[in-house]
């Protein structure tokens, strides 16, 4: 809101200038966005928080430099010099509905001449940025913006009957605003009528119809007061917010009403001329109830450290409008809150006012003693392990929204939600922001393969990106939905190295599980199990459920389908997994042991095994560890081969096997002995050769 | 050779070995000029080297002329021994003065030249896989929680779908306020609320842990913005609470200002000036001196020497009674800021977009 520096030097008398106003407004909670130097003016442009209405105005603004300056508001002093006649004798007033419009002030002022503004109005309005229009409109506007209260002149010949009813619309009802817009109205909203027909949005704006023109000689002017909660709903539900609404829907000074149509009257018949009536019809039905505040002053210290004077805190709270009432025997006083600072109501509230005006800045500044232990999430530890394991891999942490297109729906599997059953749903958003991001991701793939595609469009071919994050499905019943904590991979084009034009070598599979694997070992959980499995987005072939050791499944990896990759146009294979974090993290760590180290070499032997393709490695261990061999340590995979020379059904796998004794060095011919047994057992389980 | 002339007296031998020497020697003196050496080929040293080796070997080696006239001192006389112990003595060292020379010059240069050969150009890349990157969010969260941990206070994070009993209605923010509206707020089909702070936590918190409290929430928050330079409608957030007897706004002041100077450095001054925060009272906004121009006032401060940070406050004794906790035994302080926003500051972000796009070539640079 822009304020003039040369009205408020009226108001104020001040002597600051106008950028050591800047600071002081800022430092009382009034801060200034910029200070422009304009014919002689300077404007300040008041960041005014949403629960200071009462600050929308100048002499608002001159309240607060009073406290500051400890000085006095010159309020403008009304006093209409020509008066003939009750208000009534020209108009009439009924509020119908009272909740919505506690007080309702209207005065006439007959015969008067519009015209333009004189240069003085025009040019005060034009500064704050607003549109002089006519003599009478600007004064509406003026006193607006000089007391805070919205005001609105009708042109009394064009209300049917000279009546104004304050009601709620009819179902039906339109009326064109001043802006030429027609509104569509509903019992909802509360409008200003005459006899016939609705005039004005109740404290929004006025109706076309009953504007003032140059043709208006006698005029309505009105002053009240209405419910802040149905002024802001029905601003909202037309898409409007004026100058008026603004201040109403905040909430405004309801014993304001009269002396702020008082000004204006005055002005009018100083600018405009004309003969105002005697009085006002005031229809107050509903007094705003007087509030008042219990204050303990000690509140003060114990809440801000501040020690302030009684006498400083009493000069702060009158100059702020607070009057003390009679004292009590004990320490709390009691303080009546001014009808403009509806933002008032508890003793916080005072203890505030008094920080703010004696300053912020003159709070001390020291931590609290130490009384406890710091502690992070019980699952931080493992969320660090965890990225730097997979940054070391070569994936970039992402971060993508949490909402995402319904056209994801049923295209993924959702192994990594383990709340999933028959009943629940996905989590969907009743107001969207981005169009079709409507669902609460129930999968970070979408995300991942999203920012994938974005980094081919960009060019970047080798990406490997991993992301954590929740989320999300619906519960049965009435209940919040559920969350859980994912881990997304996706991984595409080469193993790059840092600064090397050229990828050693294409991603694949393994690259995708290693770095699983790995991410695992690193928070020092005990291994995963991979499982060949059929999974709805992985390619058929190259897709693996993971478990963990009990069997409980909790996400898949894989090459992603090729029904998925076609239609986001991806011409290079993608691998993917997810993970669901949240069962991971509340296994217990496996514990470290020492073992004492051999003191025996141990033996090696590879074998070269020609096995059926649909024997897995992990058979093939299994088959091993089962046979007992004495002195067995343990066996790893050297390699395997297909392709030429073997036939079309079959693989060979070439394994290392390491024997060790811990009481000697085993003989070559014991080992031997051992080593052939295992193979024969080898060939016959697995109906396999030797290559 | 020796074999024919082991008939001669022993001096005479010595004088035709030296003479055989001098004339054999005559195909490689000239090697022991460096710069002669240089003109040849490395194979051709190598050559030249070996033949060098074959032929010293041939007067000083183990089987080789000197070693036989050392033998004939033993067999002649008492009274020629001294005189021909001292003419092998000198033969043997005139040999070994001439040869040196040779030798030093040829290895020399064919150690020169191998190094040479083998010589790599040290400033090719290493070897190494490419790094993967953490998201600059989560940098600088881990960051704010360490401080925090280090501060004494708890991490602590919950639901991002709350009710909004916890979203709004614990957090005193009035029923008919805005940011209730679904215009600010996300809304699920089933009416529970995007949390759109994580002031949501410290509700959780307080009822879980009572008082006294100190913890810190961050997390993602939601908020109905159309995405732009400036606006994401989903960002992360980090707030703190402090509840305990006798906390005050100093505390507030002291424990923000500690903060922000681990954040920005230890010449950051921290502005505190009253604001209003539903869940606050008092409230405070905390600008801290731009880390840009330290304070004079530039672009990024909009000239005024202070960039805004965040909201903070003592805790609204509504929220400390819904969250059982007595106001009158107990004070706290609030605060909360945008990591997001420190991101941008601190990275010097044109577009906080780019933070959710996943853009390699981003992420890249917070290395």
């Amino acid at each position: 809101m822009l304020i003039s520096y040369n009205w408020l030097r009226e108001l104020t008398g001040t002597k600051l200038t106008p950028l050591e106003l800047r600071e002081r407004l800022t430092m009382v909670g009034l801060a200034i966005d910029s200070v422009d130097e304009k014919d002689g003016d300077s404007l300040l442009d008041v960041e005014v928080p949403s629960n200071r209405p009462d600050c929308l105005s100048h002499v608002g603004i001159a309240r607060e430099v009073a406290v500051i300056e400890k000085s006095k508001v010159q309020s403008p002093n009304s006093k209409v010099a020509k008066t003939e006649g009750k208000a009534s004798d020209f108009a009439a007033v009924e509020i119908e509905d009272t909740e919505l419009c506690p007080r309702y002030a209207a005065r006439v002022v007959r015969g008067v001449k519009l015209g333009p503004s004189p240069d003085w109005l025009e040019k005060r309005l034009d500064e704050i940025g607003q549109r002089p229009i006519n003599n009478v409109a600007d004064i509406t506007n003026y006193v607006l913006h000089e007391l805070g209260q919205p005001l609105h002149a009708f042109d009394l010949k064009k209300l049917a009957e000279q009546r104004i009813i304050v009601r709620r619309a009819k179902t039906g009802e339109k009326l064109t605003t001043l802006d030429g817009v027609e509104r569509k109205l509903d019992p909802e909203m509360l409008v200003i009528a005459d006899a016939a027909r609705p005039v004005a949005l109740a404290g929004i704006m006025g109706g076309l119809d009953s504007e003032i023109s140059l043709s208006t000689v006698d005029v309505l002017i009105e002053s009240a007061y209405f419910d802040p909660d149905s002024i802001r709903r029905t601003a909202r539900k037309l898409g409007m917010d004026t100058e008026a609404s603004k201040r109403f829907e905040r909430g405004a000074d309801c014993e304001n009403v009269v002396n702020a149509q008082t000004r204006c009257v005055d002005l009018i018949g100083e600018i405009a001329g004309g003969l105002a009536t005697e009085d006002a019809i005031d229809v107050y039905p509903r007094p705003q109830p007087v509030r008042s505040v219990t204050f303990r002053p000690e509140r003060v210290e114990s809440l801000t450290s501040l020690r302030v004077d009684a006498a400083e805190m009493d000069r702060i709270l009158s100059a702020l409008g607070f009057v003390s009432a009679a004292a009590a025997k004990d320490k709390a006083k009691t303080f009546v809150v001014p009808s403009w600072r509806v933002d008032v109501g508890l003793e916080e509230d005072l203890v505030e006012e008094i920080a703010r005006h004696v300053g912020y800045e003159r709070i001390g500044s020291e931590l609290p003693p130490a009384a406890m232990a710091g502690e992070y999430q019980p699952a931080e530890i493992k969320r660090r392990s965890l990225r730097r394991a997979l940054t070391a891999l070569g994936f970039d942490e992402a971060i993508n929204v949490s909402f995402i297109d319904a056209a994801h729906d049923e295209v993924f599997a959702l192994a990594a939600v383990p709340q999933l059953s028959k009943h629940s749903s996905l989590v969907s958003l009743n107001n969207p922001i981005i169009e079709d991001a409507t669902r609460m991701r129930p999968s970070l793939l979408p995300g991942l393969l999203q920012s994938l595609r974005h980094n081919f469009n960009q060019g970047t071919k080798d990406v490997r990106l991993f992301e954590m994050g929740r989320v999300f499905v619906g519960s049965e019943g009435n209940e919040l939905p559920h969350e859980s904590e994912s881990l997304g991979l996706i991984a595409s084009g080469g193993a790059s190295e840092q600064d090397r034009a050229q990828a050693t070598r294409e991603l694949d599979f393994y690259d995708l599980k290693g770095a699983l694997e790995a991410a695992i070992a690193a928070v020092n959980l005990p291994a995963l199990v991979f499982t060949g499995a059929e999974v709805k987005h992985l390619r058929a072939g190259q897709a693996a459920n993971i478990s963990l050791a009990d069997g409980t499944v909790i996400g898949s990896v894989g090459a992603l389908s090729e029904t998925i990759s076609a239609g986001y146009k991806f011409r290079q294979r993608v691998y993917v997994a997810e993970l669901n974090l949240t069962p991971l993290f509340e296994i217990a760590e496996h514990e470290i042991k020492y073992e004492p180290l051999p003191r025996y070499p141990s033996v090696v032997r590879d074998v070269t095994l020609l096995v059926g393709r649909n024997v897995g490695f992990t058979e093939l261990v299994a088959g091993i560890e089962s046979e007992e061999i004495d002195d067995y340590r343990g066996v790893k995979l050297v390699g395997t081969y297909e392709g030429q020379n073997i036939p079309g059904d079959k693989r060979s796998v070439t394994l290392r096997v390491e024997y060790r004794s811990d009481q000697r060095t085993l003989r070559d011919e014991e080992v031997e002995g051992r080593h052939r047994r295992l193979l024969d057992s080898l060939l016959k389980k697995f109906n396999a050769e030797l290559h | 050779m020796t074999e024919n002339t082991s008939q001669q007296d022993p001096k005479t031998q010595v004088e035709t070995a030296r003479k055989a020497f001098e004339e054999e020697f005559e195909d490689f003196v000239r090697l022991g000029d460096y710069a002669e050496v240089l003109k040849l080929p490395l194979v051709e040293a190598l050559l030249k080297r070996k033949e060098f080796e074959e032929f010293c070997r041939r007067y000083t080696g183990k089987k080789g002329t000197i070693a036989s006239l050392k033998k004939l001192i033993g067999q002649s006389g008492p009274d020629k021994r001294a005189i021909l112990g001292s003419q092998v003595q000198q033969l043997e060292k005139w040999i070994s003065d001439r040869t040196n020379q040779v030798h030093y010059s040829l290895s020399a240069y064919i150690q020169q030249s191998q190094l040479e050969r083998d010589r790599i150009d040290v400033t090719l890349p290493g070897r190494r896989p490419r790094r993967g990157h953490i998201h600059p969010i989560t940098r600088l969260r881990e960051r704010v929680e360490d401080i925090f941990v280090s501060l004494g206070y708890a991490i602590e994070d919950d639901r991002e779908i709350e009710t909004d009993f916890y979203n709004f209605d614990a957090l005193n923010i009035p029923a008919n306020h805005p940011a209730r509206a679904s215009q600010d707020t996300f809304y699920t089909t089933e009416g529970f609320a995007l949390r759109s702070q994580t002031s949501t936590v410290q509700i959780h918190a307080m009822q879980r842990r009572g008082a006294p409290l100190r913890m810190i929430a961050p997390g993602r928050v939601f908020r109905r913005d159309t995405p732009d330079p400036t606006h994401n409608p989903m960002f992360f957030q980090v707030e703190g609470l402090c509840v305990d007897r006798g906390i005050t706004m100093a505390h507030l002041k002291g424990t923000v200002a500690e903060f922000l100077r681990r954040m920005f450095g230890a010449q950051t001054v921290t502005r505190f000036r009253p604001s209003y925060f539903p869940f606050t009272e008092p409230s405070a906004e905390f600008d801290f001196s731009c880390f840009k121009c330290g304070g004079r006032g530039c672009r990024i401060c909009k000239q005024s020497g202070w960039i805004e940070l965040g909201g903070s406050g003592m805790v609204h004794p509504n929220v400390l009674r819904i969250a059982g906790v007595d106001p009158e035994i107990y004070s706290g302080f609030a605060f909360g800021l945008g990591i997001d926003r420190m991101c941008a500051l601190m990275y010097g972000l044109d577009d906080i977009r780019l933070l959710f796009e996943n853009d390699v070539r981003f992420l890249e640079q917070f290395d």
